[in-house]
């Protein structure tokens, strides 16, 4: 598929839900716009754990510092909200480009160790540096559009997770991306074949890290409070849990993932925290009965589907 | 090594042999000492660096992707000639002439090839860049010798081309008959080396001290 039809597809997307807002009440608009935050964050961590194999777990960490970057810009030096949300994804992706070195040659288990103790450590220093980030005590933001009410930022997440999955399909069907898959499978074969793997398993990790710095820098400055909870481990759970859910691997399962879940969350919301426990029960069951996912399973009913008809059209012509 | 030759290198289990071959590949770096190719240290360099420089590497077992085809895997091996088009063409034309086996089962997945198939794809794939080294790694293991037979007959072929070929095998009597020159190694170290005149003399010896380990 050629870029111009990805295009018009997402164009199409864009167009089949833009109504949605005006058929919606605030609250449930908002809801809409966690979840496209969340398709930004899922898509990012599909693109490094799902393509390119490497499992890191410090996602959410780098939302954080996009959002923590730009609100501490923007309120010590007075610069433009936009300005600092881009400090904040320079300031995310540099981090990325530092820890994808230190870290990628490590194996699976220890990459995710060592992403999570970066996660962690990121997390008590702004909790501890609390003059300076007021830590638990929360630190309030400036406003993109200078309102809390939903409808302008639902178009704006729209618009950039629209983007985002544009870019990342485009990348993923690219060269790049046959690099990536290569790594995943045998990075010792696409050695072999002359990648550079760690040159790539970097570029990965940068370009996850800074698509995690656009989402949290943008919805810092739409929710108007950051404070270091988010960047807790169940966050980066909620993200593994969508992407898992909507179909690890593949391009639409952390689109359909992230909404799924964070929606399924919003209507479970009286449950608290037993939601994880029911989180953790959905994620073995695709793992263990159908690790294709919520897309797999789409995908396969659709083949299901033309099969019979298949079949039919067989019967009738007999 | 001499240019267009085949060197041997035999010993037994944990004697190092695969770990020189990952070394010189880049895979794990020297300790000490120099690795030259043509004249120039190649110590140090990442892998792709290495295949750069003109060095193949047949690894134990098959590098390949089994969920792509063979044509794509082959595709793949040329890899590092991204636009040169059309000597991709010329030389997976010539695959198809050299591994007719392969041509037959161009479409097919590389998962559903037998394990004399998978080898030789895994040999196709590797000529894909026309290296002047090529390391290999034990090529016969855990296949039928009729198979055996024809893989040698390959890398015999990829000799007389030109190519200079660095053999690590555990069949000691077939190693001695297709390489030039030999090393037996042990715990790392060369405990015996010569022409393969004097090696094919020695064999009884070889195998005893191979086998035991003495």
């Amino acid at each position: 598929m050629t870029f111009a039809r990805r295009l018009g597809w997402t164009v199409c997307g864009g167009v089949a839900v833009a109504w949605l807002p005006w058929v919606s009440s605030e609250y449930h608009t908002h809801v809409l716009i966690v979840s496209l935050y969340y398709v930004i964050l899922a898509i990012g961590w599909n693109l490094l754990a799902g393509y390119a194999g490497q499992f890191s777990l410090a996602h959410h960490t780098f939302a954080g510092i996009g959002a923590y970057t730009s609100a501490l810009l923007v309120l010590h030096t007075g610069v433009p909200i936009v300005v600092g949300i881009a400090a904040g994804v320079v300031l995310a992706a540099a981090l990325g480009y530092v820890l994808g070195t230190l870290c990628l040659r490590m194996r699976a288990i220890y990459l995710a160790l060592a992403t999570w103790a970066f996660a962690e450590s990121v997390r008590l220093l702004i909790q501890v540096e609390y003059q300076f980030t007021r830590g638990d005590l929360g630190l309030r933001t400036p406003l993109l559009f200078g309102t809390p009410r939903p409808m302008a930022y639902f178009y704006l997440f729209l618009a950039l997770a629209l983007a985002v999955a544009l870019a990342v399909r485009q990348l993923v069907g690219s060269r790049i991306g046959t690099y990536l898959r290569a790594i995943r499978d045998d990075e010792e074969a696409a050695a072999v074949m002359g990648v550079d793997t760690f040159k790539w398993k970097r570029a990965a990790f940068v370009i996850s890290a800074a698509l995690a710095a656009v989402a949290g820098g943008f919805l810092g400055h739409y929710i108007g409070l950051l404070s270091p909870t988010p960047m807790k481990f169940n966050e980066m759970a909620m993200i593994i849990i969508m992407v898992v859910v909507g179909g690890l691997r593949t391009f639409p399962g952390p689109i359909v993932g992230a909404v799924f879940i964070e929606i399924l969350s919003e209507q479970l919301r009286a449950w608290g925290e037993i939601r994880m426990v029911l989180f953790a029960l959905l994620v073995l069951v695709v793992v263990r009965a159908y690790p294709a996912g919520l897309v797999g399973l789409g995908r396969a009913a659709l083949r299901l589907k033309q099969a019979s008809r298949g079949v039919a059209r067989v019967l009738r012509d007999r | 090594m001499e240019r267009g030759t085949v060197t041997g290198i035999i010993g037994p289990n944990g004697a190092g042999k695969s770990t020189l071959l990952r070394t010189v590949f880049g895979f794990l770096r020297p300790r000490r000492g120099r690795i030259l190719l043509d004249g120039g240290e190649i110590q140090g360099l990442a892998p792709h660096a290495v295949k750069r420089r003109g060095v193949g590497y047949v690894t134990q077992g098959a590098n390949i992707f089994p969920q792509l085809t063979v044509e794509e895997n082959l595709h793949l091996g040329a890899w590092i000639l991204k636009r040169e088009r059309r000597r991709v063409g010329e030389l997976l034309e010539r695959a198809w002439t050299a591994f007719p086996h392969l041509a037959a089962r161009r479409r097919a997945r590389a998962t559903t090839l037998s394990g004399g198939e998978a080898k030789m794809l895994s040999l196709a794939k590797e000529a894909m860049t026309e290296p002047a080294l090529l390391l290999v790694d034990e090529p016969s293991a855990g296949l039928a010798p009729r198979i055996t037979d024809q893989i040698y007959v390959r890398l015999l072929e990829a000799r007389d081309r030109g190519v200079t070929i660095l053999l690590v095998d555990q069949n000691i009597a077939k190693a001695v008959e297709v390489s030039d020159y030999l090393y037996l190694i042990e715990r790392g170290r060369v405990r015996r080396e010569g022409p393969r005149e004097t090696f094919a003399s020695e064999m009884r010896a070889i195998i005893r001290d191979s086998l035991l380990g003495a």
